[in-house]
């Protein structure tokens, strides 16, 4: 009985409580404050957090993103030999992880940065694996000395995990005179000075990370790590609609599958659709639908649980 | 400022250790707080000789409220404020009386709060089986968990009574690794070492 109590009591005042009860002997009341002391911080993470083959499969479950896959395969082998050269004394190298994402929006890049910072976690790359997004207004100050400060700031907040610039190509533009520039160099000083222990991604559209590294050349050396997020095929964007939909759990019915399908079909030659396309274009229009199907049947009087899972072709609409 | 927390079985002496090392430390008379369970506290002032006429009898269980006193630790030439509390004794089994599972649930509390842990064991019986203060598995448990703490010493007490040069023995062989300290609550004695050991951890 006792191990069973142990592994649930997490607050003293339960074991208080049982030992007033006289459930439990005074003996097995100090054994478990021995344990909860003891294992307090790391009790309290196990249940939250996640395992590395989570992690992984979660990444697998992600549709298309080939590269990505065998990048992260590559480091975690990388990181296990390392371990071993370590223990054979042989001499080991931090790997330099800094990279660059190129891509439109909502072809996953945030997401996959937040997957590879739990994961560096859990390969012992990095201390505490979090991931902090910032864009050009949080690294840029308003005056003179003010971006170097808070670019610091944002790279403090960001030590032993990821920070993510996303439309990093926006400190680039303005010129000689902008402040985004002092915000870059700060950025590689910081790069440099704790290069085992923070990871900096530099993410946006394809073509103007480009230019943006064309009229930074120094910046291209230091990221190693290239990534091309390449746009989701409608038939990709359909297993994501899918895979959205099951988390939710609800589900199309054979029509609107085909209806969703032609709306993103059409979508596609839409000329602002690298803007507002992919993954998140599905994600807003699953969420529109959910409100529709919402919206017909708050008024039905019967609602059957069929009723509550199936989204109909008339609860999808263009965003 | 710094808790210094008196634990053991009942009847090893606890109370009575409280007593005449806050004596040894030099306090005319003692203003001891009772802490009861329920929420209530009291003041009250004894000389020595009553606190120990008053606190302190041979029947387990005597103590079942939590008593504590403020004094000035002499440290060097200084000195430095500590509390220093006497604590209801530990049984190893589920005691019938709910009073006494309240106080050594207080205890508990008590422990958990405090910086320095001085564990009172009857070195007299330590190798005997029947007597309430004889050593047992509550003992282990609690040298397990106050090893958490920095100050943790074991005091093997009744160091005057015949048989408990013997005791002291088993006590260093079951908890080697731990500091232990041969006392006698009673005559004063080892009183110096344990006033080093706990001014080196305040």
């Amino acid at each position: 009985m006792t191990h069973k109590v142990k592994h649930t009591i997490d607050n003293p005042s339960q074991i208080h409580a049982m030992l007033i009860d006289g459930v439990i002997t005074p003996c097995q009341a100090l054994a478990m404050f021995s344990e909860l002391d003891t294992h307090k911080i790391p009790l309290g993470r196990s249940n939250e957090e996640e395992s590395l083959e989570d992690i992984m499969k979660e990444l697998d479950q992600l549709i298309g993103l080939s590269k990505v896959k065998d990048l992260v395969k590559e480091i975690q082998a990388f990181a296990q030999i390392q371990k071993k050269r370590q223990e054979a004394k042989l001499l080991t190298e931090p790997q330099v992880l800094h990279m660059i994402f190129k891509g439109n929006p909502g072809t996953g890049k945030t997401t996959v940065a937040r997957l590879l910072g739990k994961m560096f976690k859990h390969m012992g790359i990095l201390q505490r694996g979090h991931t902090v997004e910032v864009e050009r207004a949080d690294l840029v100050g308003e005056y003179i000395g003010h971006t170097a400060q808070k670019t610091r700031d944002q790279i403090k907040k960001a030590l032993g995990g990821i920070l993510f610039i996303d439309e990093a190509y926006s400190l680039g533009r303005g010129g000689e005179k902008d402040f985004g520039k002092e915000a870059i160099d700060t950025l590689v000083k910081a790069m440099e000075d704790y290069k085992d222990n923070l990871i900096v991604i530099l993410a946006g559209y394809k073509d103007e990370m480009e230019r943006f590294l064309q009229i930074n050349p120094g910046l291209r050396s230091r990221f190693p790590i290239q990534i091309e997020f390449n746009d989701y095929s409608v038939n990709e964007l359909m297993q994501i609609a899918n895979m959205m939909v099951e988390k939710r759990q609800y589900k199309f019915s054979p029509e609107a599958l085909i209806k969703f399908e032609t709306i993103l079909q059409n979508r596609k030659n839409d000329i602002n659709y690298d803007k507002l396309g992919n993954a998140r274009l599905v994600r807003n229009m699953i969420e529109k639908a959910l409100r529709r199907q919402a919206l017909r049947l708050v008024n039905q009087k019967v609602i059957s649980r069929e009723d509550l899972l199936q989204i109909k072709p008339e609860d999808i609409s263009e965003v | 400022m710094k808790q210094c927390t008196i634990i053991g079985k009942t009847n090893v002496g606890k109370t009575l250790f409280l007593i005449n090392f806050a004596e040894y430390l030099g306090l005319k008379s003692l203003d001891i707080n009772f802490a009861f369970n329920e929420g209530s506290e009291k003041f009250k002032n004894f000389s020595c000789k009553n606190a120990i006429s008053n606190l302190v009898d041979e029947n387990p269980h005597k103590t079942r409220c939590i008593q504590s006193m403020t004094l000035d630790f002499p440290m060097g030439k200084g000195k430095k404020k500590i509390k220093l509390v006497d604590t209801a004794g530990f049984i190893d089994g589920i005691h019938p009386d709910l009073e006494v599972r309240k106080a050594i649930s207080q205890t508990l509390s008590i422990i958990r709060d405090s910086d320095i842990i001085l564990h009172i064991i009857d070195a007299y019986a330590a190798k005997k089986q029947d007597l309430p203060s004889s050593m047992g598995e509550v003992d282990y448990q609690i040298a397990q968990f106050a090893q958490l703490k920095r100050g943790y010493a074991i005091l093997a007490n009744k160091m005057d009574l015949a048989g408990a040069e013997e005791g002291l023995k088993k006590i260093k062989e079951e908890f080697s690794g731990h500091v232990i300290f041969p006392i006698s609550a009673l005559y004063k004695r080892g009183f110096k070492e344990v006033k080093t050991f706990v001014a080196r951890n305040i």
